[in-house]
């Protein structure tokens, strides 16, 4: 880590160097605010892109155009990890600091964030959690104060864990940059290629319809479509969405005000 | 033993930070063996506070809000442990179960503010294409305060203010009402893939979408990395392939270049 950085000024290093150390230490800290604007629409991407605000300011100073075209990019959905997002945010800030095109950045943090919440949930929610909360439990259920104050120590580490992480990602990337870049065409390529086999997997685990009308003794859910092909109605019904967004130009706010009016109304006819 | 005014504002304070934390995810002081603990502080009963902290904290082991499904909430589960073994007198095994109404409760309100939120995303959008940092920050805090607010309100009430009718509340709420929020919270992340689809999906990469699904669908894993990773493996085969595609070019348009050239100045 490029801690002797510090004291250098932003703009003593050449135009395409205008981060600190201590910008990117700080991007780590405020990688806390990812889940600041959570919605089910879109998940994090409001606190995504609020987080990384400050360093996009520095990179595109009087760039209005370049600080739009970022936050607007980044305001597409996005769910991740969140003790692990700074060393995407880290890797992804690399990459504008050195102002790689829109398209390699976008591909890159779609084929990136659906595999680190998986790899995050795996290591914090189902091996940390447990291991930690066990232990510090078996402490307190005797009444030893040491269980919480052992598991908010571990919880403190895992929070103080986002600030090299944050160095981790912006190192590879400024490494990794000119192989990125000679290849940005086919990288992107690859990283849609993955963000959308993810984003499949994703409609499967995320999105949940499931019908309870019954035709006669056949519960239309149960004994026909899971039959069939199960998730095919969430899968359809994304489709049916997209295919309003793309092709009817309907816009996304007209689309949630209708899945709302129609989970309300199934809901109370009982149809789902 | 009752609760002081004091201590039901010192509760609500601790509940802006707890749910605050629960709502970021950062400090993980939401969970149940820390929020006990310190409403155990507040009320004066650390002892009684750190045991219930090491049962909740184990009741709630298996409920965790990864893949996107949002169990009853830790922190006000915490708080209200400690609250009503307090007041009652009751075991805080007991006080456990008597205080899942009220994390219902925080649960049913979160997921109506996970959809309600959405409602925001436009105003963020155009704050975004404006560059008008302030304006976007603003949409944040404001969503930040309304979840603190929530927070303060449900542990105020329900451990000074009014313990019975709260209780009543999550009792009364139409089930349909609730109902209809669920599905709503269940459909909608379609209209942000749908969206995410209308900027990335061409037709020729239509068959890994499907690809992605369909191992999801049949593979009952608790998250998506047996996708992610079949999704690598087609990248780098087709990484690989057009890396050799982008050579045999190179060396067709060498080959080209010096067949020109060498034939002219060679007379071969």
């Amino acid at each position: 880590m490029a801690s002797d950085e510090i004291k250098t000024t932003p703009t003593s290093e050449g135009s395409d160097k205008k981060l600190t150390s201590h910008d990117i230490t700080m991007l780590g800290i405020r990688s806390s605010l990812l889940q600041a604007a959570f919605s089910y629409e879109r998940m994090q991407a409001g606190g995504w892109a609020w987080a990384q605000v400050p360093v996009w300011k520095k990179i595109f100073g009087k760039d209005k155009k370049g600080l739009s075209e970022a936050m607007t990019d980044n305001m597409e959905f996005i769910n991740t990890s969140p003790p692990l997002v700074s060393i995407l945010m880290g890797l992804l800030t690399s990459m504008e600091e050195k102002h790689v095109s829109r398209q390699t950045i976008r591909g890159l943090k779609n084929g990136l964030f659906g595999p680190m919440a998986g790899i995050g949930d795996a290591i914090y929610w189902f091996t940390l959690m447990p291991i930690v909360g066990g232990i510090a439990a078996s402490f307190a259920a005797k009444g030893n104060p040491l269980g919480p104050i052992l598991y908010f120590l571990v919880y403190v580490g895992v929070f103080l864990c986002r600030i090299p992480f944050a160095h981790l990602g912006y190192n590879l990337g400024t490494k990794a940059i000119d192989v990125i870049q000679e290849n940005s065409e086919i990288i992107a390529r690859v990283a849609t290629i993955m963000g959308l086999t993810v984003i499949g997997a994703l409609i499967s685990s995320y999105v949940s319809l499931s019908l309870k009308v019954k035709i006669g003794t056949v519960a239309l859910q149960k004994d026909f479509l899971d039959k069939v092909f199960p998730n095919i109605l969430p899968l359809a019904f994304t489709f049916f969405l997209f295919w309003l967004l793309k092709k009817k130009k309907v816009s996304p706010i007209v689309l949630i005000a209708v899945v709302f009016v129609l989970c309300i109304v199934c809901s109370f006819f009982g149809i789902m | 033993m009752a609760i002081t005014l004091m201590q039901g504002l010192m509760l609500g304070l601790f509940a802006i930070v707890a749910g605050l934390d629960s709502w970021l995810e950062v400090l993980y002081i939401f969970r149940p063996i820390i929020s006990c603990t310190v409403a155990g502080l507040i009320l004066g009963d650390v002892q009684m506070g750190i045991i219930a902290g090491g049962l909740t904290e184990l009741a709630f082991a298996g409920l965790t809000p990864a893949g996107g499904t949002q169990p009853p909430n830790p922190a006000v589960c915490g708080i209200m442990t400690v609250v009503i073994a307090h007041t009652t007198g009751v075991a805080p095994a007991t006080a456990m179960s008597l205080s899942l109404p009220f994390a219902m409760l925080m649960q049913y309100i979160l997921l109506m503010f996970y959809s309600i939120f959405t409602v925001f995303m436009p105003g963020m959008d155009k704050a975004a294409e404006q560059a008008d940092t302030k304006k976007f920050g603003r949409y944040a805090y404001l969503m930040m305060a309304i979840v603190c607010a929530a927070f303060f309100i449900v542990i105020f009430l329900s451990a000074y203010a009014a313990q019975t009718p709260m209780q009543a509340l999550v009792e009364a709420m139409p089930k349909w009402l609730i109902h209809g929020f669920e599905l709503a919270g269940a459909a909608l992340p379609a209209v942000g893939f749908a969206m995410l689809l209308k900027v990335l999906l061409r037709m020729e990469y239509l068959p890994f979408l499907l690809l992605g699904f369909v191992v999801a669908s049949f593979i009952n894993y608790s998250n998506v990395l047996p996708a992610a990773v079949i999704g690598v493996v087609f990248a780098m085969i087709e990484f690989f392939r057009d890396k050799k595609n982008k050579k045999l070019q190179d060396q067709i348009e060498a080959l080209k270049q010096s067949g020109v050239s060498g034939g002219e100045e060679d007379g071969i």
